[in-house]
């Protein structure tokens, strides 16, 4: 795919220092320690890996929500780095985030159409009509009603708080929109639902959408391309179909061999690595993975290996990338019986007689919310 | 051993109720378990698998919860009956529990090795000594890397995934005969939680240890369970070997939770949805509790339909089962 940059990240650092103690210099964790990034115009990036590995921090870090230690980021071609307060404050209408915890980020004491609202309000957008008609709006597109603007966020179950965030995210009419882990916290079929309403809003508005999940089966549906970050760094790059068909970092690997596969009989979820991921306060010299890593050799003690082209936009910072061959999830690992397929036949098409809403959002781009600006 | 052995727990019908709520919030819960087998009670938030757990653990918060019907007999004793002292014997001995968050369920005052001992004390009457080698041999057993030194370390100082084997540890250090696991991997990275399965699928095997695992991820279930029980709104939708609820899936509720997880095979295609949510449990639909949100609702749904053997050992709570014959009636009588 080939997409104009819309988003890019040279030599991001962010480092956290803990207060001095009363002894001994302060500790410094590397959340983010190095990281070069490009992406795409309208393309779906997901980001990956287990906690503390830096994810959420990159996330920030690409709307400058944290200042970096060191490197840029670049919106459009710009330098956001160098931007005055008043002016970052008018990029934020364009891009966008979405948060992990629908219960701890909205406020209590507003009401859902204030929350969805003040982004609108913040960035000067539209008259008071023209506001509370695009709020209506939003509260549509993302499956709520209108009306339920007047009631307020402990009236609702966490799905649809995770839509009145979503609303309020797009209303601006952003660019970019970055989910930090959009769906984990909602239940399997909630979480359906709301991968459909991203997935049909970012058609609709055509926006490009960045996604931290640690969850891989979410990444591989909704995701065009994916990094894997492992202690602060990116160990693999890839487009989404050949991450699975062919890992190349034995981190990815031990990542797809450690989901349990809903299928009886199918491989047993295999303990691909031992032990816990190591203390970023001291991240192991040279390959941060060697630690834990079944192939590792002596020179991975020591040296730091790159990110490698291995062609068609696949990146891995493994010495052996290319040269090993990884395990991956077999199709028929996934594998469903005759009888199985026939009933989920038979039950899609329950549910699209069912659900006209279904086929209400229509390949063609609508003008985007902000074009009443 | 040649006879079969007696099962090691037997629910029938249990219910559970809250408050003054006019429909119970567990109903008909019904499953048997043998020495051995592993269960997977599965189902979303709300469908009342962990209240399931809880009380046959003896541990409702009551009120306003109450157990108000239905039995479980638990090595042939009937665990809702039996005297207070008794079940504070069998609990912690015979029949343990794990949790979903391991920090909030250990002591963050007492050392690992203490919280083990103690345990084993009460109920095997062990002096402090001879407890202490109990709690090195199970941290071992759980695979804790220096073991030695962790007995004497705290819970914040042990990871995530070393505090869940700690709480393995000890659920198992008196040998009980059924442990209940609620979301024990929920909290974990995916790489530990390979770990931690790989761990209690090898000593439930060891051991005979009947395992009641509850979970809301279908990938878990696949892996671990002999028998599923797939649960919504309180009720058991389906249940059956965990090869005919993935192979051959009859609820209309299996069929919406399993199309509605993405595909690891890289499908893109739209996910086919439940609608709706939940209904709250204080106020629970009478009737097929699935019905507001099936795509195959009808009249007679009005009325709740009773646990239908479909197949040897796979019930149904289903009017519309087989599914593919009932499509075919209504096509019918529309033409």
């Amino acid at each position: 795919m080939s997409h104009t940059p819309i988003l890019q990240a040279r030599g991001l650092k962010r480092h956290f220092v803990t207060k001095a103690p009363f002894f001994g210099d302060p500790t410094v964790v590397r959340a983010v320690d190095g990281v070069d990034l490009t992406i795409g115009e309208g393309e779906t990036f997901a980001i990956v890996g287990e906690s503390g590995c830096g994810k959420s921090t990159l996330a920030r870090l690409l709307v400058r929500l944290i200042e970096p230690s060191e490197g840029q980021v670049a919106y459009q071609g710009n330098d956001i780095g160098d931007l005055s307060e008043q002016a970052l404050r008018d990029l934020r209408a364009e891009l966008q985030f979405i948060f992990q915890d629908p219960f701890s980020s909205l406020n209590p004491r507003m009401t859902v159409g204030a929350l969805i609202e003040e982004p609108l309000r913040t960035h000067g957008i539209g008259t008071l009509e023209a506001r509370s008609t695009a709020v209506a709006r939003i509260l549509t597109r993302v499956g709520l009603r209108p009306e339920h603007a007047d009631r307020y966020p402990h009236e609702f179950s966490g799905g649809q708080r995770q839509r009145i965030g979503i609303a309020r995210a797009l209303v601006s009419g952003p660019k970019v929109v970055i989910g930090d882990e959009p769906v984990s916290a909602l239940d399997v079929s909630i979480q359906a639902q709301v991968i459909n309403i991203l997935e049909d809003l970012r058609d609709a508005f055509g926006l490009t959408l960045i996604v931290i999940a640690h969850d891989l089966a979410v990444i591989r549906h909704m995701s065009d391309r994916v990094a894997v970050m492992y202690l602060g760094k990116i160990v693999e790059v890839s487009p989404t179909d050949a991450l699975f068909r062919s890992p190349a970092h034995p981190y990815t690997e031990a990542l797809l061999e450690a989901i349990p596969i809903p299928t009886v009989g199918a491989r047993k979820a295999h303990v691909a690595i031992e032990g816990d991921l190591p203390n970023p306060i001291a991240p192991p010299s040279g390959c941060r993975f060697h630690t834990r890593c079944p192939y590792a050799i002596d020179t991975c003690r020591t040296e730091e290996p790159v990110l490698r082209d291995l062609g068609d936009g696949h990146q891995a910072a493994c010495h052996f990338a290319g040269d090993l061959t990884l395990k991956r999830i077999k199709p028929g690992d996934l594998r469903r019986t005759p009888a199985a397929a026939r009933r989920f036949d038979v039950y899609s098409a329950a549910r699209a007689r069912t659900d006209p809403a279904k086929t209400q959002h229509s390949s063609s781009r609508e003008e985007k919310p902000h074009a009443y600006r | 051993m040649n006879t079969p052995a007696p099962p090691v727990l037997v629910v029938e019908d249990l219910e559970l109720r809250i408050g003054n709520a006019p429909e119970p919030i567990v109903d008909g819960v019904s499953f048997t378990l043998n020495a051995g087998e592993t269960l997977c009670i599965v189902g979303e938030s709300g469908c009342g698998k962990s209240l399931t757990a809880l009380a046959l653990m003896g541990l409702l918060a009551s009120p306003p919860l109450q157990q108000s019907g239905g039995r479980a007999e638990f090595q042939g004793e009937d665990l809702f009956k039996m005297p207070r002292e008794t079940l504070r014997r069998v609990r912690g001995g015979r029949m343990a529990m794990i949790f979903q968050e391991p920090m909030s369920s250990l002591n963050p005052a007492l050392k690992i090795g203490e919280q083990i001992a103690e345990s084993v004390r009460e109920h095997q009457g062990l002096g402090f000594e001879a407890a202490r080698l109990r709690a090195l041999e199970m941290l071992e057993r759980v695979r804790i890397p220096a073991a030695e030194k962790r007995l004497n370390e705290y819970p914040h100082q042990l990871s995530g995934g070393m505090r869940q084997r700690a709480m393995i540890a000890m659920a198992l250090a008196n040998d009980p005969s059924l442990l209940i696991a609620d979301e024990p991997t929920t909290a974990l990275d995916v790489t530990i939680q390979a770990q931690i399965l790989d761990l209690m699928r090898s000593l439930s095997q060891e051991s005979g240890t009947a395992l009641i695992m509850i979970t809301h991820d279908l990938g878990v279930v696949a892996e671990m369970a002999d028998k599923v029980a797939v649960m919504y709104a309180g009720r058991v939708a389906e249940a059956g070997s965990a090869q005919q609820i993935f192979d051959d899936p009859q609820h209309p509720y299996t069929l919406g939770l399993m199309s509605s997880m993405p595909s690891l095979g890289g499908s893109r295609e739209r996910l086919v949805t439940i609608p709706g949510s939940v209904p709250s449990p204080i106020d629970m639909p009478r009737g097929c509790r699935f019905a507001a949100r099936c795509p195959f609702v009808g009249d007679d749904c009005a009325e709740a339909p009773a646990a239908r053997e479909i197949s040897s050992g796979h019930s149904v709570s289903c009017w519309r089962a087989p599914l593919e014959d009932a499509v075919t009636e209504t096509e019918a009588r529309i033409a």
